[in-house]
Order: structure tokens, then C-alpha cells, then sequence
């Protein structure tokens, strides 16, 4: 088999890779990139499987300014504010006490994310997260920092926080109910085989560019960017000097 | 000269109609005819080794077979392999045909009809300077003139470069890899530097293939 134009392949473009020539290496090289894929897919799809289960329960807070503010950007930035002036270390130690928390406020901090939200329509707050071991942990966890964090607002009276505007009302809009269980294993699959691919990729294209020997016509007009005109089977060794 | 008459059972096999590798030097040699203005073709290689003189043979003893005309004629005079393979001495081919003016057709052996094959002949001194005679490309074209092909057995690719005979006096160059001797490397940098230097490279023959 030879190449069907019989003309060298010629213009600017001997040194560029085409897409056609790095599929046509992954393709002559398709054991090492499935294998690639197949293994980090398998080994995430295990971590997934056998790591200890997560849930997450979500409380929402609505935190409302006595003033108004035109942006969604000065409603964030009150919210921090107001965050920043509830949320103390006192706090917190309340907040797991209530909740029964038992292991340490460092992995405490780190299952907690709380973060502020202010809709275009003017709705506003604090949405709280908590990620824990078993599900009544987890709402328990996120209904007591929220209603630990409305008793800090309500204490904070008419205290300007932020640019003069007190802090109107505070409640908790939603309480958290007993969160569910999160399975992430074919995530992390999906994402293990994009990684397994690109770095199966990356290795063959290595190979491909240490390799010596040649596959075929493909292969040679793909390496040396020119019309292969005739390809003669090794009929006689010993017969090929010169 | 009968096949019979060539000892080298590989020699037979390329020129041997009959053999199963005939078909592929069939198929090259109709791409090669089938590129206009192609009467003189250099055939190298990136390295040694890579069936430069087997492929010359073949080719030619192909086209020969195709009821057409052909010349094998080697310019690798450091390192002559074409009188070895046929089995005939070196005593006439390209030097002796220069030196006495000459055509080329009376200093070289009739392997098959329609297949003519020219040694190097006896190579006494400097062989690059014989290469740079201006009388290589007036021999050779003369020979051409009773040829349809005439294939020049050149030295590996730098070689030809170094030789301004061989890399501009004639219609283009076939670059010959093993597929199992050349590395890739140098193929690429051979096609590369051949290219650069305003070679016609003609194309490639992947020679040894499994």
C-alpha cells in the first residue's frame, strides 16, 4: 500500500502536528492509552465506592439591611460585614456545643462553609453548609449556626455594620433538614478517565517520538511528511546493504 | 546474462519476474513513471543499511519487466555494493566510461533485457572529485537517452548533499528507509535537510516492511 497523490508532501507545514497525525499515534498506541484510562478510572471509582460517606445539610439565613442598597455588590459587602462582626470564635464554640460536636474545631471549620448570597431581587443572606459524618449531624450543625448567627444579628441592635445601615431583621429563612448522601464515584471516574486519557496521550506521543521502528506507509508519511511510493516487504535480509 | 548465471539467490529474487516481491516494486515503479520528468532519479538513504542497491535492482529489473528501459548506475564509489550483487568485476562502469568518453551503455552489463547495470568502475582517486566531473551529468543524460528510467545508486543522504551533481543536476531524489534499520530520527532530518536544500525529493520508498 502507498500513498494515493505519489507527491511529496510539501508547504510550510513539516513541523506542524496535525490532528489527524496525534490520533493516528493514539490509535497505533491504543492499548497504552485505554489502559491508561481504564486503571485511574477503576482506581477513582473504588475511592469513591469505599470512602466514608458525606452529608450535607444546607440552613439559609435571610439577613436584610434597614437601608437600601442599590447593588448586588454593596448588599455582599454588608453581608460581610455584618458576617464578620457576628461570627466570633465565642460563637462558634456555642454552636458546636449545641450541636454535639465531638472531634475537633480545626475538622469542624473544615466541614463548615458558609457563604453569603444577595439576589437580584433583593433577597439576601447566609447559606450555611455542613458536611458531616452521619445526616442528623450535619442539620444539626447548620440549624445551630444559624440560629446562633440571627441571635449575634439581633444583638448587634441598630449598630450601624456597614457604610451607616443597620441591620433591619434577621431570620432563619430555612432550616436545615437531615442531609443525603452524595455519591461522587462516577464523577470521579469520569474525571480519573480524562486524566488517564491526556496522560496516556502524553506517554504515547513521547513513545512515538523515541520509537525506531516503523508501523507502515501511514506511519512514514505521518513521520517524514512525504508521499511514500512504494513500501517492499523484507523478502532477503541479508540482501539490503548500501 | 540468465538468472541463472547471478549466484546470489536474493539478486534472483529481485529480478525474477515471477518473484512475490516483484509486485511491489511493479506498484513503485508505477509511481514512479507516473511523476512527470523523472528520466534520472538519485536513490539514497538517511544511513547505511537501508537497501539502497536492492531497491535500484528491483526497481529497475520492475520496469524493465514492464516492457520499458531502465539503468541502474552506481555513484556510491567509496563504497561500491552494485558489481558484488550482480557478481560481475568492476573493472568497467561510470569511471571507465568517463575516462574513455564513452556512452555509458558499453561499460556496464545487460542483467536482464531492458536492464542495464553500471558499476562504479575501478575508483583510483578522489571519488568526490570524480562525482563533481562535469562530465557525470553529460554521461548520464546521454544515457538516458536509450533509457526510460536511470537510477542512480548514491551515497547515503549526506553524501548527495555534499555532491552538487547529484543533488541538482538530476530530475529528483527517492529517499529509501528500513523499517526496521532506520531510526526515525534521521529519516525526518534527512527528508528535512534534502527539502531545505532545494531538493526535488521525488518521494519514499519503506523498505523491509513485515
Amino acid at each position: 500500500m502507498t500513498s494515493s497523490s505519489g507527491r511529496p508532501w510539501r508547504g510550510g507545514a513539516r513541523d506542524d502536528t496535525s490532528l489527524s497525525e496525534i490520533l493516528y499515534v493514539l490509535g497505533s498506541r491504543r492499548l497504552l492509552v485505554v489502559g491508561a484510562v481504564l486503571i485511574l478510572a477503576g482506581i477513582a471509582l473504588l475511592f469513591g465506592l469505599f470512602r466514608e460517606p458525606v452529608y450535607v445539610a444546607e440552613a439559609r439565613v435571610s439577613v436584610e439591611p434597614r437601608g437600601k442598597l442599590d447593588s448586588e455588590e454593596a448588599r455582599l459587602a454588608f453581608l460581610e460585614e455584618v458576617r464578620g462582626s457576628v461570627v466570633t470564635q465565642k460563637m462558634l464554640d456555642e454552636v458546636r456545643r449545641k450541636a454535639g460536636w465531638e472531634s475537633t474545631p480545626e475538622e469542624f471549620s473544615e466541614r463548615l462553609d458558609p457563604e453569603t448570597f444577595a439576589g437580584r431581587n433583593g433577597g439576601s443572606g447566609l447559606l450555611i453548609r455542613f458536611a458531616g459524618d452521619e445526616p442528623g449531624q450535619a442539620s444539626r450543625v447548620a440549624n445551630a449556626y444559624a440560629q446562633a448567627f440571627v441571635a449575634g444579628v439581633d444583638d448587634l441592635g441598630d449598630r450601624p455594620v456597614a457604610d451607616g445601615v443597620p441591620v433591619a431583621e434577621a431570620s432563619v429563612e430555612q432550616r436545615a433538614v437531615p442531609g443525603g448522601y452524595r455519591p461522587r464515584p462516577l464523577i470521579y471516574a469520569a474525571i480519573a478517565a480524562g486524566a488517564g486519557l491526556l496522560l496516556g496521550g502524553a506517554v504515547a506521543l513521547v513513545l512515538e517520538g523515541r520509537a525506531s521502528g516503523w508501523r507502515g506507509v501511514r506511519d512514514a508519511e505521518l513521520t517524514l511528511k512525504v508521499s511514500v511510493l512504494g513500501s517492499i516487504p523484507d523478502y532477503s535480509p541479508e540482501r539490503t546493504e548500501g | 546474462m540468465s538468472l541463472g548465471a547471478l549466484g546470489d539467490a536474493g539478486v534472483r529474487e529481485l529480478l525474477d519476474p515471477a518473484a512475490p516481491v516483484r509486485s511491489h516494486y511493479e506498484e513503485l515503479a508505477g509511481n514512479l513513471l507516473g511523476i512527470e520528468g523523472t528520466g534520472i532519479v538519485v536513490v539514497t538513504s538517511p544511513d547505511p543499511g537501508a537497501g539502497r542497491t536492492s531497491v535500484c535492482l528491483g526497481l529497475g529489473a520492475a520496469v524493465a519487466g514492464m516492457g520499458r528501459r531502465a539503468a541502474v548506475v552506481d555513484c556510491n564509489l567509496e563504497n561500491s555494493q552494485l558489481h558484488r550483487m550482480i557478481g560481475e568485476p568492476n573493472f568497467v562502469g561510470l569511471t571507465s566510461g568517463l575516462e574513455h568518453s564513452k556512452t555509458l551503455e558499453h561499460h556496464g552489463y545487460e542483467v536482464l533485457p531492458g536492464l542495464l547495470v553500471v558499476p562504479t568502475g575501478p575508483v583510483l582517486s578522489d571519488p568526490a572529485s570524480i562525482l563533481e566531473n562535469e562530465g557525470v551529468p553529460k554521461a548520464l543524460r546521454h544515457l538516458q537517452a536509450s533509457r526510460d528510467l536511470v537510477l542512480l545508486d548514491a551515497p547515503v543522504a549526506w553524501g548527495v548533499l555534499r555532491s552538487p551533481n547529484l543533488s541538482g543536476s538530476f530530475d529528483g531524489v527517492l529517499l529509501v528507509v528500513h523499517a526496521s534499520r532506520t531510526p526515525k530520527v534521521a529519516a525526518r532530518e534527512a527528508a528535512d535537510d534534502l527539502l531545505a536544500a532545494g531538493v526535488n525529493l521525488l518521494g519514499v520508498v519503506l523498505n523491509g516492511c513485515t
